[in-house]
């Protein structure tokens, strides 16, 4: 079989598996920034901070599956104390002052990173190690797991907001605030809540990502413009946009870097990006503009 | 029941408010009169703790209203539907519903009857109850901001211009929701542009003009030519 072709399929399938982790980061972002128009510049810290999470529950207990529920649960309720505290009362005000509060907290996590665990890569190891051949590269079946992981945590998400009284209320909250509180919806605490949601899908998302990057406190930085971009490119607010998009972005790169280095591939997200503000603002997977 | 006393509010910096004074007693059907952008809408969303309200007094049933969070408020019974109607879009009609009716401390008996209730006055939102609420009519999304409200099982429904926009025939239906609410003992806040059928749902109106209240007798005794409403409505 030719060459191209195999690459090609090899390729396809790195890009789906970090498509869809990069998806679990970036739905975290979207769902954040639908319902309390919040873009959450921290986004990458807590990306980071589950990693780092993880990495301290998992060097303890020497447990994989542990270190990822220490992971979200930590940086869950580390959500829900940044949003009381930090953004609530700052909601519905200019969107500037979120930007620059949260954009503030980035900056307090990462030099707080680097104080407490050093500037050192740390290694998570992989739930599973082994590798199935596909064509002539060995391929890790962690790379399967961690894609279908992410898409079972999307489809959780979605499933707890279609049913049950809670997820009602996040569906109305994000549809019109100020009817979701004339309905007797605690609006306050479904942001809270809601918020701390997003936090521990970018550390889960973070962690699943831990043994294959290593965990160091830039990786939030490094790994966020991505994010941000599949966020766009998916229609703000827009969940299963946002999976569509990340899924989309990952097969981007990855096969851009059959012919081109893999730093010059960010470059072919970056023009789809900027293919989509010209094309369609709202985004490229939205059915009907909001 | 609920009464207010010399409200001031402000959007920004504008003055909206200058001073609301009314009361609405148990059962009673209020109307509240005056020209476009007097202040009825903001007095509305006062209630509902949805405007910044800087001085005065709202209480309900002894409750200070101004003291409560937003959220509490309908929860002791007050029912809003705005003027723009603002169904929840992408929802579809039941779960339009459920954001009233799902709630703590909501009885599961009283829930199946609010949704009857609201079914037989409305058949319309029973055929379509699975239809996403975005792709109702005008009419339609009238009948379920009202249905909406209702399944709060609240003592007093605020309804901001109902028949806004409405054909003359569902402007009848509104008048006989109106009743059926009355006859269950709901009180009614209406906020009206339609003089002819304020007066005559109503129990008492009141006349409203640059954010105070100026003017308040008992329905039965204007008529839509009386001078007053002449004055204050220039109709």
């Amino acid at each position: 079989m030719n060459e191209l072709f195999q690459d090609l399929v090899v390729q396809m399938l790195i890009g789906i598996s970090t498509g869809l982790i990069l998806a679990l980061v970036a739905s975290g972002l979207t769902l954040i920034f639908g319902i309390m128009d919040v873009v959450n510049f921290a986004h990458g810290e807590l990306f980071m901070l589950g990693a780092y999470m993880g990495w301290v529950f998992f060097t303890m207990t020497g447990s994989f599956w542990l270190g990822l529920a220490a992971a979200a649960l930590c940086v869950f309720v580390f959500g829900l104390f940044m949003q009381r505290s930090a953004l609530r009362s700052l909601i519905g005000s200019d969107p500037l002052t979120t930007i620059l509060a949260t954009f503030g907290i980035s900056l307090v996590l990462q030099t707080a990173a680097i104080w407490i665990w050093g500037p050192t890569v740390r290694r998570v190891g992989a739930a599973v190690t082994g590798h199935v051949a596909v064509f002539h590269l060995q391929f890790p079946v962690y790379r399967f797991l961690v894609a279908v992981l992410s898409l079972a945590i999307i489809t959780g998400l979605w499933l707890f907001m279609h049913r049950g009284r809670f997820g009602l209320w996040i569906r109305a909250t994000t549809q019109d605030r100020q009817m979701a509180l004339a309905m007797g919806i605690p609006v306050p605490l479904v942001h809270t809540v809601v918020f701390g949601i997003g936090a521990a899908m970018a550390a889960a998302s973070g962690y699943l990502y831990a043994p294959i990057l290593g965990v160091d406190p830039t990786m939030g930085v490094n790994n966020i413009l991505r994010a941000f971009i599949i966020v766009v490119v998916g229609g703000m607010g827009n969940l299963w946009g946002s999976v569509l998009a990340a899924v989309f972005i990952g097969i981007l790169e990855a096969l851009a870097v059959i012919w081109v280095s893999p730093a010059i591939a960010v470059v072919f997200s970056f023009a789809a990006l900027i293919v989509t503000l010209l094309v369609r603002p709202t985004g490229l997977f939205v059915a009907t503009p909001r | 029941m609920l009464k207010l006393q010399d409200v001031q509010a402000f959007y920004g910096k504008s003055h909206v408010l200058h001073g609301v004074n009314m009361e609405v007693g148990g059962g009673q059907v209020v109307g509240l009169l005056g020209r476009n952008g007097v202040g009825k809408s903001t007095t509305l969303k006062a209630i509902m703790g949805l405007v910044a309200v800087q001085g005065g007094s709202i209480t309900f049933s002894g409750h200070d209203l101004r003291r409560q969070n937003p959220y509490r408020i309908p929860r002791l019974g007050i029912g809003y539907v705005p003027e723009d109607r603002r169904i929840f879009p992408r929802l579809t009609v039941l779960d339009n519903l459920r954001t009233g009716f799902d709630r703590p401390g909501a009885s599961g008996a009283r829930t199946q009857e609010l949704l009857e209730q609201a079914y037989t006055s409305f058949p319309r939102l029973k055929e379509r109850r699975q239809q996403v609420a975005g792709t109702l009519s005008g009419g339609e999304q009238q009948m379920l901001a009202i249905a909406r409200a209702m399944m709060l099982d609240p003592q007093i429904i605020l309804l901001d211009e109902p028949t806004e926009g409405l054909m003359p025939r569902l402007v009848g239906q509104i008048r006989e929701i109106i009743d059926v609410l009355r006859q269950t003992n709901v009180s009614i806040l209406l906020v009206e542009q339609n003089v002819p059928m304020t007066l005559a749902v109503s129990d008492r109106v009141y006349l409203m003009e640059r954010g105070a209240i100026r003017h308040e007798a008992p329905a039965g005794e204007l008529s839509v030519d009386d001078a007053v409403i002449h004055k204050y409505l220039g109709v």
